[in-house]
């Protein structure tokens, strides 16, 4: 009898724990703490590991994953899925290079290729829509189609020989002395902190939590979600366009194998981040520890000689973790 | 003065189906007007038309005598008519505040959301109503009961002059009933004019000032409260009369077919005891939370229990699964059928066997479709499912078939002991009889019932015996003719 007192007592007090803080701020926490502590281990056997020309190394290879799980995170909140965006990646690479070289204007190209993002986008949530199909299908096979079309307008070789001034958006930056800084962190840097706050204050961008919580209860508070998706795909096609930009940039040049399976490891960072994909949940923040994370993982075991191989056994047991870890704290919630 | 919203002559048709015929309908500043009628009668259409949901074909919609035509729900919402649906328009997983001001909220520069004002004024707003619910909590945290006050506060919220509630009580406790009920009162008093949608003709009467009732898309009567009566009314709403609600009772054997001594799980429930005869119908009584379905469940083997025995028909139980309980004759019909009782997107045949799938299975487990066919068709003629078509698949039915199909499937399985839980929530008169009598020729079957109810005045026409329940303990068990309702809620809540 006492014994069941003292344990529903203890149940009462770990429920207010785990009530005082929102499911958001424990998963997101839970996620910067594995990072810290990952990071120390790493540290203590390659002291080189914090060094600032590796965190370097570390940003500008997981920059377009950055760009892209921003308009991901949206897009899952919404409790959608946005695949195209792997095709997107390489084709606008493709197409600010050749619209370069057929003689544009860079500032020209530049919006050009955008606009071309947030068109394929448009066409994902148009087909979705119009259709009624899942996301999953329509921006799968516009994935596809896209891949193709890269290697058609190319001829399958790659794309190069760009105007110097070009080189800004991706391989010029700050000499810190040892490593540049690129001006490109700071593109990811602004679109991050924008999107962020936008996604967490702004009365428009809100709504992709009400749609993605219940979407017929976001109809019948007078949203128009078609339209909101329409606006949501856009916004994912355009941001990989932006990386595709940077990485054309960053190798002077455009390839159509660009972004293999890149689609998944955005996913994947955006889920490890506390993302929900039945929609409804999901954060900024959440999502750059997520590609912070996978970053870290691919970078230490690329220093440390262990086959590379392991690291996605590794990213997908995180994977497992972070989502084993959200339901537990959703039914002791409950 | 003109009314606050009149509906004059209402067409409505969906392909060659007509749904609304002639329709007018009135209400006035400070009124209650129910609009009562069985599913299928076109209440839901009639208020979707006006809440902005659904054109009409023809007709006019005038709010205090001025033509309005409202686009869609928003455009209705600020007009001054707010409807409240059934099926809740809140989302789960934000806050109370955010989604009572959804696309409203007060904000600063450019669009981004002043926070404290957006909780201030919903906690404004809740202290209006009288009620004690927290601004930032997630709605997803708060009972079905309360999210109902929610949304009613978000209708209230638009300032609204006509408010529109479908079934707002059918899945409310008494105790948050008479809640409502004050809320109700309060916006009559400030000259709002409500139309109460509702199955349940006792809080009808209650709470109406004027009945209209709707049958097959023509109104085909309007009353005052005080003018007629419920019996009056049923046989407006289904075009004949009922004699009674409820089937007579039958004889109840000595033989014990299921036996529960001290089922035990804290903090949901504790030393319950009780014991089902043969041909017995056993009435559970109680406030939503009293530890009814928990018990249901445990018994059903769905959650587990951490003391006290089951014995059916003397043989002592320890079922860990739905599937063992099911083996040996324990089938439970779902509270909510939408939830876990019936998949939804398949067919009514696939539905109605779906828990005797083991009795259709020949050599190395191919299913003998001939035989299923058989029974589903025997099963449909039984259980007055329409249409009489056991291919269509269960989403395409009313409430009242569903319900139906739920009754059919649990009864495939040959059971020993029905545990029907919220048996006919959301469903219409007429089908709520027919659910009775399957319930009652059951019993009569020899088959023990076990009836979980919210709505006493079915616990009682319908059970032999009554058992109440009050947080998780059998308060007492009542038997004989002249139960009352008063003595079943001071069980219930003392």
């Amino acid at each position: 009898m006492q014994d069941a007192q003292a344990m529903r007592a203890k149940q009462a007090a770990d429920a207010g724990l785990l009530r005082r803080f929102s499911l958001e701020t424990l998963q997101v926490g839970g996620l910067a703490l594995a990072i810290v502590v990952f990071a120390i281990v790493v540290q203590l056997n390659f002291p080189v590991f914090l060094s600032l020309p590796n965190i370097n190394v570390m940003f500008v290879n997981f920059l377009p994953e950055a760009i892209i799980a921003l308009g991901m995170t949206i897009v899952i909140i919404t409790a959608g899925i946005d695949l195209s965006v792997a095709g997107i990646y390489p084709f606008s690479a493709i197409v600010v290079g050749l619209l370069m070289l057929a003689g544009a204007p860079i500032p020209v190209a530049i919006l050009l290729t955008l606009a071309a993002g947030a068109v394929v986008g448009a066409v994902n949530a148009f087909i979705s829509n119009k259709f009624r199909v899942h996301p999953f299908i329509a921006t799968l096979a516009i994935l596809l189609i896209l891949r193709g079309v890269n290697i058609i307008i190319t001829g399958g070789s790659p794309v190069s020989g760009f105007p110097e001034g070009f080189a800004i958006f991706g391989q010029a930056g700050i000499d810190m002395g040892g490593f540049t800084l690129r001006y490109s962190v700071f593109i990811w840097l602004g679109l991050a902190l924008l999107t962020g706050y936008l996604l967490r204050h702004h009365r428009f961008w809100r709504l992709s939590y009400f749609i993605g919580g219940n979407r017929r209860s976001a109809r019948m508070s007078g949203i128009n979600v078609e339209r909101y998706l329409v606006f949501v795909y856009m916004l994912s096609g355009t941001l990989a366009a932006v990386a595709g930009i940077i990485v054309a940039s960053q190798f002077n040049a455009a390839n159509n194998s660009y972004g293999q399976n890149l689609e998944l490891r955005v996913i994947t960072a955006v889920v490890i981040g506390g993302a929900d994909l039945n929609g409804g949940a999901g954060s900024i923040l959440g999502s750059m520890l997520g590609v912070l994370f996978i970053a870290m993982i691919y970078n230490a075991f690329a220093m440390s000689g262990i086959s590379t191989y392991w690291q996605d056994v590794v990213v997908g047991a995180m994977l497992l973790a972070s989502i084993l870890l959200g339901e537990a704290l959703k039914r002791r919630r409950a | 003065m003109p009314p606050a919203l009149e509906v004059k002559e209402i067409n409505k048709s969906f392909g060659s189906h007509r749904v609304l015929h002639e329709v007018s309908f009135a209400v006035e500043a400070g009124e209650v007007h129910a609009l009562v009628g069985e599913n299928g009668a076109g209440k839901s259409t009639l208020m979707n038309i006006v809440g902005g949901i659904h054109n009409r074909d023809a007709g006019e919609l005038l709010l205090k005598g001025q033509a309005i035509d409202p686009a869609d729900v928003w455009q209705a919402r600020q007009l001054g008519i707010s409807v409240v649906f059934q099926e809740l328009s809140l989302t789960p997983n934000m806050t109370v505040a955010q989604n009572i001001f959804v696309r409203r909220e007060p904000t600063k520069a450019l669009g981004m959301i002043d926070w404290q004002r957006l909780n201030a004024d919903a906690r404004a707003l809740f202290e209006q109503i009288g009620v004690d619910i927290s601004p930032t909590e997630l709605v997803g945290n708060y009972s079905v009961g309360i999210q109902q006050i929610i949304e009613i506060a978000k209708a209230i919220s638009f300032e609204a002059e006509v408010i529109i509630m479908d079934e707002p009580t059918s899945a409310l406790s008494e105790s948050e009933v008479d809640r409502l009920f004050g809320i109700i009162a309060d916006l009559k008093a400030q000259g709002v004019a409500i139309v109460f949608i509702s199955h349940k003709l006792g809080e009808v009467f209650r709470i109406a000032d004027r009945i209209s009732v709707l049958r097959d898309g023509e109104m085909v009567g309007a009353t005052k409260p005080a003018e007629s009566s419920p019996d009056e009314i049923i046989r407006l709403m289904v075009g004949r009369s009922f004699d009674d609600l409820y089937p007579p009772k039958g004889v109840v054997g000595d033989e014990v077919i299921l036996e529960v001594r001290e089922l035990s799980h804290p903090p949901l429930f504790h030393d319950i005891s009780f014991s089902l005869r043969k041909g017995e119908i056993l009435g559970i009584a109680g406030l939503v939370g009293a530890g009814r379905t928990e018990v249901a469940r445990a018994i059903f083997g769905a959650d587990s229990y951490s003391s006290g025995s089951i014995a059916l028909a003397g043989e002592r139980l320890d079922i860990k699964s739905p599937r063992e309980a099911i083996e040996k004759g324990i089938v439970y019909l779902t509270e909510d059928r939408k939830v876990m009782g019936l998949f939804l997107s398949m067919t009514m045949r696939e539905n109605i066997v779906s828990a005797a799938l083991g009795r259709f299975v020949g050599a190395l487990g191919i299913l003998q479709h001939k035989e299923i066919a058989a029974e589903s068709g025997r099963a449909m003629q039984r259980n007055d499912i329409r249409p009489r078509d056991d291919l269509l698949s269960v989403n395409s039915l009313s409430g009242g078939n569903q319900q139906k199909s739920l009754l059919a499937k649990c009864l495939s399985a040959n059971p020993k002991a029905l545990l029907a839980d919220e048996p006919t929530r959301g469903v219409d008169v007429g089908a709520k009889v027919k659910i009775h009598q399957a319930l009652r020729d059951l019993a009569n079957h020899g088959v023990g019932v076990i009836v979980i109810s919210s709505e006493l005045p079915e616990v009682l026409g319908l059970s032999d015996r009554v058992i109440v329940f009050r947080e998780g303990r059998i308060s007492a068990i009542l038997a004989g003719d002249n139960i009352s309702q008063a003595e079943v809620m001071r069980h219930a809540v003392q």
